[in-house]
């Protein structure tokens, strides 16, 4: 018991503290908006998580917003000259557009947000991700120590922008400007202009208002007086010819170390060019028959085989149980019958069949079976003497001795149960003068004399 | 297969990562342990080559602990180490009684005990079932496991009747000794028989002067009598439907045969001929009274298997048993239970062809739950109808109980405790009166 209650002692609060981490974090996951849904950050959103307050302090500002929603068109569409490409999610992005997308033109800027490392990466930008905190936070415009070098920025103050923070990627030798403690980074690589922005806060509809969030983000977007807005619904089909012909699968999910390592295949566009006449249907996702499951290639070899194996102990385990030290023993076990039981049954029987008469009469004749030799009467004693005899006896009403005796049988349980105690009040009044020993203690009967 | 095997195996799996080629290393490891658990079997000792028997004893009285050993012979070469498994009845109340159990360890060779401590919970014949050995390899990865493999040694223990109203049988003695001592010159009962002729001292009964042999001798003779003897005593023991109800604790028969125990030691002692049924519809057990000295062991050990069944007894089969046994008139004892159903359909119609021939008493344990019912204040509704139908099974049994004294049957109902001693009342007051 003792042991018991320090075990509970033990484990009550760590289990609390655990639940209550659990839950912090379940929330915050169901709370964080995903990068990945349709109409995240999109200009015509006017849910918490879209742009469209953003995209009205924009053309108030006077800036022209033009919405596209696929990357091709974003680039055909932008001007050779002064625009500003606003990419909300990157990671939608296919990577093969990655490289194009960072460096449209001459006078452009472009504005990721929230790029994860494998975005960098298929950029060919000269950042890297460092930590990643699990909300954004809002910061000073300085970074390092540094003031912030872009002055829209710092016309912004402080800012929601610190979720991200991004480092210079030590490869390339390039030192990027860094705001926000680096939740912000513009890089000027090769002459292009790229923002990138660590949190997602300052843009979306829900938190726009707070602090410098709308400065901040209006700032950032209304350097040139056209913004082309690329608002994707979903990961981007890959390009329509690629001059390898062959095309890696890759996983929109942000945030993976590796883009080719899970997800789904997503080669509509290479069946609308190259197996076109096989499969018609685009909605239906064609599959080469030597491609194998890519859950495969999900997870490293040794972890299939490990899982493999562990199955075979798990069929070993079950062999060895399987095996039993003897079968289980039986034995009949004996007849037994509780005692009284026919008395009980017919008791039930009694009573389902609302027999108050029948009952009456047994109880009154058994009370009269011990009252008569009690009174010396002899057993064929008619109901006056009996009734003279019980009322010198006890004291009791003739009248009520008379009907306790002879009365008509009950109607109801209650009154059933009345005349019951009334014969067992009786019965015991006589027991005080004891006359006659009860008979069952009578063990020998019918003996020869 | 073990679950050393198994989890070797497992603990094996989590050293895949370091593998150059996983997948090679699965049927590399999964192999070698594989070969590693046939030669472990193979390396076992075949449960074949050990030998079993079994010693101890044979009875025991029900309440009491015996001791049943298993002993296992190693023949072969290689030592045992296993599991070993003797399995009674749940009933036998069997607890394995030797250190480390069950795990058993035997040098090639050598012997082992296996005590078995043995706390039966029921009357009658409870068998060692099986014996299970279990014979691990040397690196514990394998087992050889047979069924009867080593033979299971039978062995059946008997249980024996509690007989605990062998407390009244001093005082049951010491009155038949009062009986046959002073009873002598007491009373000429119609059934005494003549014993010797002594001579006359101041005090005997003129009555008995024997003056035929007083002319014969020169002093004046007096008879002496002593109580019959060599009569028979037939105890019947009723094993149908009524003798399985539970009364108190235990079924009606096992105080029956409580009481029959108690009235056999009593007349054998008394030098009355016991002989014993045991019926319902078909004859159960039938012993024949032999030497005194071993009436008692022998009816304990044939009453001790006797079980009740769910069946009708069939009276005019106990009658016709009686009638074909006993040519000589004799004390019938008649164990059953006082149900009109049962009495007034099978008995009455075939008592007068019996009690004409013997001396009958009807013995029957009454259930103290009738009395409690009749005698209880009601506090419900349900308890006034219980005490009604309880109130009819009691005059039921009334009627029963006079339809028998009709014919001359005595009737003895008593508690479960009280039933022994009141039957051997009866017995001892119907010899006093010589009506055996």
């Amino acid at each position: 018991m003792t042991r018991r209650r320090r075990w509970h002692r033990i484990v009550l609060p760590l289990g609390l503290v655990a639940l209550l981490l659990v839950v912090t974090w379940i929330t915050s996951a169901v709370d964080q908006p995903d990068r990945d849904d349709a109409g995240f950050l999109s200009s015509v959103n006017t849910d918490d998580d879209g742009g469209s307050r953003l995209a009205a302090e924009l053309r108030a500002r006077g800036v022209a917003i033009e919405r596209t929603t696929s990357t091709p068109q974003a680039l055909s569409l932008a001007p050779h000259d002064g625009f500003t490409l606003f990419v909300p999610a990157p990671a939608l992005v296919h990577p093969l557009y990655l490289p194009l997308l960072v460096d449209p033109a001459a006078r452009a800027r472009v504005v990721l947000v929230d790029p994860s490392q494998r975005v960098l990466d298929d950029a060919d930008m000269p950042l890297a991700t460092a930590d990643r905190r699990w909300a954004a936070r809002t910061v000073g415009t300085a970074a390092d120590g540094q003031p912030c070098p872009l002055p829209e920025v710092r016309a912004a103050g402080p800012a929601a922008a610190l979720r991200q923070r991004y480092t210079d990627a030590p490869e390339f030798g390039y030192r990027a400007d860094r705001c926000y403690g680096g939740g912000l980074a513009r890089s000027r690589w090769r002459g292009n202009d790229v923002v990138v922005v660590g949190a997602s806060d300052p843009f979306r509809n829900d938190r726009i208002d707070e602090q410098g969030n709308i400065a901040l983000a209006a700032g950032l977007l209304s350097a040139y007086p056209l913004v082309v807005w690329l608002d994707l619904d979903g990961p981007e089909p890959p390009p329509p010819y690629h001059p390898d012909g062959d095309l890696e699968p890759w996983s929109p999910m942000p945030g993976e170390p590796n883009p080719f390592d899970a997800g789904e295949t997503d080669d509509r566009g290479r069946n609308g060019s190259e197996k076109s006449g096989e499969k018609p249907e685009p909605s239906r996702q064609a599959k080469p028959p030597d491609e194998t499951n890519p859950l495969w290639n999900a997870f490293p070899p040794w972890f299939w085989a490990l899982l493999v194996q562990l199955a075979v102990a798990v069929v070993l385990a079950m062999l060895w149980r399987a095996r039993r030290l003897g079968p289980p023993v039986t034995e009949p076990l004996p007849v037994t019958v509780a005692s009284a039981e026919t008395v009980f049954g017919r008791g039930r029987l009694y009573q389902r069949a609302r027999a108050y008469g029948p009952t009456a009469d047994t109880l009154r004749a058994a009370t009269l079976h011990r009252l008569l030799p009690a009174f010396s009467l002899p057993p064929d004693t008619g109901p006056d003497e009996v009734t003279g005899a019980v009322e010198a006896g006890t004291g009791w009403s003739r009248a009520d001795v008379h009907h306790l005796l002879y009365g008509p049988a009950p109607t109801t349980n209650q009154e059933l149960l009345d005349l019951a105690r009334d014969l067992d009040a009786l019965s015991g009044l006589l027991a005080q003068n004891p006359t006659d020993p009860p008979r069952h203690d009578r063990p020998v009967q019918g003996e020869a004399r | 297969m073990t679950g050393r095997a198994a989890a070797l195996l497992g603990t094996a799996a989590l050293t895949l990562p370091l593998w150059p080629a996983p997948w090679l290393g699965v049927p590399v490891m999964v192999g070698v342990l594989l070969a590693l658990v046939v030669l472990d079997w193979r390396l076992a000792t075949p449960p074949g080559a050990i030998e079993a028997s079994r010693h101890g004893d044979r009875t025991v009285r029900l309440g009491e602990t015996v001791v049943v050993s298993v002993h296992l012979h190693n023949t072969s070469t290689r030592p045992l180490r296993g599991l070993v498994r003797d399995s009674w009845v749940p009933s036998a109340g069997a607890r394995i009684d030797f250190p480390g159990a069950p795990k058993i360890e035997i040098l090639p060779g050598g012997r082992a005990v296996l005590p078995t401590r043995l706390t039966p919970t029921r009357r009658g014949d409870r068998p060692a079932l099986r014996l299970t050995l279990r014979s691990y390899g040397p690196l514990g990865l394998a087992f050889r496991q047979r069924a009867e493999h080593p033979a299971t040694p039978p062995w059946t223990l008997r249980v024996l009747p509690r007989f605990e109203s062998r407390r009244h049988l001093p005082e049951k003695l010491a009155r038949l000794r009062v009986m046959d001592g002073t009873g002598v010159s007491r009373g000429r009962g119609q059934g005494t028989e003549f014993d010797t002729l002594r001579e006359y001292v101041v005090g005997d009964d003129v009555r008995s002067v024997d003056w035929r042999a007083s002319a014969r001798r020169a002093d004046v003779m007096v008879r002496t009598w002593r109580p019959e003897r060599d009569r028979r005593v037939v105890c019947v023991l009723d094993t149908g439907r009524t003798a399985a109800v539970r009364v108190g604790d235990e079924p009606r028969l096992d105080a029956a045969i409580d009481a029959a125990l108690l009235l056999a030691a009593l007349a054998a002692r008394a030098g009355d001929r016991v002989d014993v049924l045991g019926v319902d519809n078909a004859v159960r057990v039938a012993l024949t009274g032999g030497a005194q000295s071993t009436l008692l062991a022998r009816m304990v050990d044939a009453l001790a298997p006797l079980q009740p069944t769910l069946v009708e007894t069939d009276f005019a089969l106990i009658a016709g048993e009686i009638l074909r046994r006993e040519r000589r008139r004799c004390l019938v004892v008649l164990f059953t239970a006082l149900e009109p159903g049962a009495l007034g359909e099978g008995l009455l119609p075939v008592l007068p062809r019996l009690a004409t021939r013997h001396k009958l008493i009807v013995a029957s344990v009454h259930d103290p739950v009738l009395r409690d019912l009749t005698t209880r204040s009601p506090e419900r509704v349900q308890d006034v109808y219980a005490a009604a139908s309880a109130w009819r099974a009691l005059a039921d049994r009334d009627r029963v109980r006079t339809a028998l004294a009709r014919h001359g049957v005595t009737v003895v109902d008593a508690p479960a405790d009280r039933l022994a001693s009141m039957v051997s009342d009866t017995y001892l007051r119907l010899k006093a009166l010589g009506q055996l």
